[in-house]
């Protein structure tokens, strides 16, 4: 259970954020969280409903993720594809094993909406 | 009448504005660790992350390492557990400094937590410098995965008895891994453990991952193990 520590570590950046903005309140926080990233987006949001209400300035904070496909590129003909899972696709072009992720492990905090 | 603009009707003026951030949701987690990585730097300590199951003998493959190592390593060690002194008292029997980090219910180190457990391990030394710093995590093959500790190396364990499935169940604790050690393999005759199936799915997940098969019990396949130790300690000097 990761997620409560996650969204420890994100309340705690969240205050010095909005303490650093002079933010009466924090209103929004949009997440990138990738498909591969292992974070389960409903525990994290979980998490946070419940430690947030310990905090005026994030209690009526509300979280939205925005998820990130798994994306692959070859490494031989240097074409992208987007995949559901990551058990060991071969190039949908070229049929090659030599692949690398580049996006779905993201775990991002992207933005943040304060009333200041 | 409204205070702010002098309009005949009560409505909130509230100022609102947006910060783009695009930083790691495990922000503090990683400033923590690169604070510890730096300083392990300064201090010349190779340090070393050793994540899996829970019985998957990270402690066995600790107490051999230290036995082939300390007559010219000095080696110390913080041990991750929910509970118990247990495994600090197996490593001190060793001969060797070691500190015990009980989370008291967290199912993974943090980077705080070794910044602490460091600190009492230094006392430990009374100036006497490491070489090596070995930080055995809380068995969990899951959540460890997502927290540098800052170390230089995380080396992730699966024994034959888990089964070849776990890097593809398991792929985070594979991704996030440079070495991978398949432990226990004294009891392969005793199990349907495809050797060859689990190296290729954890090269696929990882290309640049270093395996190694090995049974701390009789030995097999330690030397190697022990070798790239000795290999990976050399070039870090």
């Amino acid at each position: 259970m990761h997620e409560v520590s996650i969204a420890l570590g994100m309340i705690e950046e969240l205050m010095r954020i909005g303490r650093e903005n002079n933010a009466k309140k924090i209103t929004h926080v949009k997440l990138r969280i990738g498909r591969m990233s292992g974070i389960v987006t409903d525990s994290l949001i979980f998490a946070f409903d419940a430690v947030k209400l310990e905090h005026p300035l994030l209690s009526s904070a509300v979280i939205s993720i925005e998820e990130v496909p798994l994306v692959y590129e070859c490494n031989k003909c240097n074409k992208k594809f987007e995949i559901e899972n990551f058990t060991f696709p071969s190039c949908p072009f070229c049929g090659s094993f030599g692949l690398k992720i580049i996006s779905g492990e993201e775990q991002h905090i992207e933005k943040v909406e304060v009333e200041v | 009448m409204c205070d702010t603009c002098g309009c005949s009707h009560e409505h909130n003026h509230k100022e609102t504005k947006t910060i783009d951030l695009n930083q790691s949701l495990l922000k503090s987690n990683e400033e923590a660790a690169a604070s510890n990585r730096k300083h392990f730097d300064e201090e010349g300590i190779f340090a070393i992350n050793l994540i899996s199951s829970p019985g998957s003998g990270k402690t066995t493959l600790l107490e051999k390492t230290i036995d082939a190592l300390k007559e010219k390593i000095n080696i110390g060690v913080l041990e991750g557990d929910i509970e118990t002194e247990l495994d600090a008292e197996r490593i001190r029997k060793k001969g060797v400094p070691a500190v015990q980090i009980t989370t008291g219910g967290a199912c993974h180190l943090d980077s705080l937590l070794v910044h602490k457990a460091f600190h009492s391990l230094e006392h430990q030394l009374n100036g006497r410098k490491l070489d090596i710093l070995f930080i055995e995590n809380v068995g969990n093959l899951v959540c460890p995965s997502f927290f540098d500790l800052g170390e230089h190396l995380r080396v992730v364990l699966i024994s034959v008895p888990e089964g070849h499935d776990k890097p593809v169940k398991y792929p985070k604790a594979i991704r996030t891994s440079q070495v991978l050690v398949i432990s226990k393999t004294d009891l392969l005759p005793h199990f349907d453990f495809d050797m060859e199936k689990i190296k290729k799915d954890a090269l696929s997940l990882n290309p640049s991952l270093t395996i190694f098969e090995v049974s701390a019990k009789t030995g097999d396949g330690m030397q190697e193990w022990i070798e790239f130790f000795k290999k990976h300690l050399l070039s870090h000097e």
